[in-house]
């Protein structure tokens, strides 16, 4: 079994054995889910994007991709996505990844601290950061116009105004003046290709709470009962489960395509498509479940939030669907199509 | 996915396809630099018997079949690009359009060694077209109602009833007809049995049904007694419905189900300037992400079929998610075009009069080929719902 299977298996265990409804509700009292980090922390899933040097396993982003699939068809609360990619950040910055419990932003502002500073005076407020006042570290990705810089610092030297997202995770605002900080450069990348991991990365999660809530679905169709049968054989909800099983399957196909070919194109193209379909997935999955969905005892109600929060992570719906419009807005007639063509992924993938 | 195993691979193709995407593409900007092509105003396959002519001449149709009937042995995914870039750039391929992609394969699969050396290098040099003769007035989707009879005669059949939604019978050499040549006894799909019938024979009449866009491509087709020798039927008597249904399946996921309004598309585009506005290029984007995952989709059924297996929910899935794809192109063209005012005082004639074509036609995209109806029920089934 290769690296990036052991971890794909260990943490599909972690997952099953860990998360509980009980656990997902702790961290929506702003508790941070120490078990299941533990346990993944065990499993090597955050150092998995990071080199070997590092004592990562350097794996490619379908392989990260599918293991955020999983955390989010079980709905893990917590900042797993921010922590995976916080360690590819800080070997990336030459820093040598802490495993802890991280979360970070990608900013713009428009002054910051130059690389090699260890204070930044009067940095701006961050809003909606995820675990913001909880996790260990706040990484800052800063597109500083010139070259990307990496702000690395202590979540506990900000203060923290507390906030939550639709799931009840807390997004909270990071305020402070005089904050001890790492800047280095982070050489060898862009702010857009960064940007695009996390995009990527955050729609794998959408897909699997997309498909949890279809495979739910399709199973509770087939054993609630009224009118002296299973609800799945009337066929007005037939037609709206098989409509949801074109949305899951199509977002499937570009999101997994966009990790082979991690493009601006096929990245956008995913978190564009899997909107939709979480629109979809949200929609029709209440409709079928009925009243009980409603419920905060049952589990639909855990993915269908954390559709609603995710939905417009690591650039909205809106700035992604616009960027590619935006590529294709001054093609001619006859160069849209091979654009087209091209962008996708038709013949076997350079690696 | 899941859901008992929905399935999907990503599609890789074999280096020979962009070999020939390059040829076809260089054959496209060939066609247009001699002004054979000039930029569409009409949604559609479009019917050109000269087109087909120089694509036959390019070995580019009957191309999977093997060369002792005029094809290229090529494989399925490589005729899967060469129809996708024909269609994306508004070549007229209606003329072999059916013979193609249904009837020739049914002949491979299903035909006689006489049927296939007869028709299928003729269809495969661009010679001989063909229609579908399925569908009757009373009979749309509940197919195995048809009330075509077969009647046995000596030497032969005889057949009586009326075929009705035929494309292209008025231009076309040959129909394959459905017919009932037993009762229903077993099951109501078996006694059915297809025949292919030459449209000069006596006792066929054609008459044409102009659709709401105003054209003459539909027609109905009156068969009063119109005999045909034993060697006209086509496999084995009575198996017509297991033959109708391998048929059918070549006509579910092809990028035909994704492209129809796709020049509209480009046209758009081209009309767009850097003057347009961030919601307009918001709707684009969203449209472009939907055609992005579609095409993806269709390929991996497409590297499915190739590998011989027989991905008919997933099929079923591309049809039913590419020709509402296809409505919503026409939709969102129209607002993008009026919020824009790109049709306003004569400029982008053409849009426009692509615009209203399209308009009119898009109704059609969700019923043709079997109706969106009828492939949720199959991809409920295929859920296991049903």
């Amino acid at each position: 079994m290769s690296d990036v299977e052991f971890i794909h298996d260990a943490v599909s265990r972690v997952l099953a054995d860990t998360v509980t409804l009980a656990s997902i509700q702790e961290a929506e009292n702003r508790k941070v889910p120490i078990r299941l980090f533990d346990a993944l922390a065990d499993t090597g899933i955050f150092l998995m994007l990071a080199p070997e040097e590092y004592g990562g396993v350097n794996a490619n982003l379908s392989a990260a991709l599918s293991v955020l699939r999983a955390s989010g068809a079980a709905a893990a609360p917590g900042p797993v996505l921010e922590t995976i990619l916080a360690q590819r950040l800080l070997t990336q910055a030459g820093l040598d990844p802490t495993g802890g419990l991280s979360t970070l932003v990608f900013a713009q502002p428009l002054d910051g601290p130059a690389p090699g500073a260890t204070f930044w005076a009067a940095p701006p407020p961050f809003h909606e950061v995820p675990w913001g006042g909880l996790a260990k570290h706040f990484l800052v990705v800063w597109d500083s116009g010139t070259g990307v810089r990496l702000v690395v610092s202590d979540c506990s030297a900000w203060r923290a105004v507390p906030g939550a997202d639709e799931a009840g995770e807390p997004r909270d605002t990071l305020q402070g003046e005089n904050i001890p900080v790492t800047c280095s450069l982070l050489s060898g990348a862009s702010y857009d290709e960064l940007l695009r991991t996390a995009a990527l990365l955050r729609a794998g999660q959408l897909l699997g709470a997309i498909e949890w809530t279809f495979n739910c679905s399709v199973g509770y169709a087939m054993e609630r009962k009224q009118f002296g049968r299973e609800i799945g054989k009337f066929q007005a909800v037939q037609h709206m489960l098989a409509e949801l099983a074109d949305h899951t399957l199509a977002s499937a196909a570009i999101t997994m395509a966009a990790a082979e070919r991690c493009t601006d194109t096929m990245v956008a193209a995913a978190r564009s498509r899997v909107a939709d379909a979480a629109d979809a997935a949200i929609s029709i999955g209440h409709q079928v479940h009925g009243a009980i969905g409603f419920s905060r005892e049952y589990a639909l109600n855990y993915r269908t939030r954390r559709l609603m929060a995710w939905r417009n992570d690591y650039g909205s719906v809106f700035y992604w669907r616009h960027r590619l419009g935006a590529q294709f807005q001054n093609l001619s007639r006859d160069a849209f199509w091979p654009a087209v063509a091209d962008a996708g992924l038709s013949s076997l993938p350079t690696r | 996915v899941n859901a008992t195993t929905l399935r999907l691979e990503l599609p890789t193709l074999p280096p020979a396809a962009d070999e020939l995407r390059r040829e076809v593409r260089s054959f496209i900007a060939e066609q247009r630099a001699d002004g054979r092509l000039p930029p569409p105003t009409k949604v559609g396959l479009g019917f050109s018997a000269e087109m087909t002519q120089r694509i036959a001449a390019r070995g580019w149709i009957g191309i999977t079949w093997p060369s002792q009937y005029g094809g290229q042995a090529r494989s399925a995914l490589e005729r899967y690009v060469v129809t996708e870039e024909l269609l994306a750039a508004a070549v007229p391929v209606g003329a072999h359009w059916v013979a193609d992609r249904q009837s020739g394969p049914v002949l491979l699969k299903f035909g006689s060694e006489e049927q296939k050396r007869d028709y299928l290098p003729r269809i495969a040099a661009g010679q001989c077209f063909f229609c579908i003769g399925m569908s009757e007035p009373q009979s749309g989707s509940d197919l195995a109602s048809l009330r075509m009879r077969a009647e046995r005669i000596d030497g032969g059949w005889k057949l009586n009833g009326h075929k009705i939604w035929t494309t292209n019978a008025h231009r076309a050499h040959y129909i394959i007809v459905l017919a009932r040549s037993s009762p229903a006894e077993s099951s109501r799909h078996a006694g059915l049995t297809q025949f292919i019938v030459d449209l000069k024979s006596t006792g066929v009449t054609v008459n044409p049904i102009v659709g709401m866009p105003g054209e003459h491509d539909f027609n109905e087709v009156l068969l009063t007694d119109v005999v045909v020798a034993d060697s006209a039927m086509i496999g084995t008597e009575g198996n017509g419905w297991n033959q109708v249904s391998a048929e059918l399946a070549y006509e579910r996921s092809g990028p035909e189900r994704w492209l129809s309004s796709f020049r509209l598309l480009s046209e758009l585009i081209d009309a767009l300037d850097q003057q347009a506005r961030p919601a307009s290029l918001e709707e684009l984007g969203r449209l472009l992400s939907h055609l992005l995952s579609l095409r993806q989709l269709s390929l991996s059924v497409a590297g499915m079929i190739e590998r011989g297996l027989t991905p008919n929910v997933e099929a079923a899935i591309v049809k039913d998610l590419g020709t509402k794809f296809e409505q919503e192109v026409v939709r969102v063209v129209r607002d993008i075009v009026s919020v824009e005012h790109l049709t306003c005082h004569g400029r982008e004639e053409r849009l426009r009069k692509l615009l209203v074509h399209a308009q009119l036609w898009a109704p059609a995209f969700t019923i043709r080929g079997g109706t969106n109806e009828i492939l949720r029920g199959i991809i409920a089934k295929g859920i296991g719902l049903g």
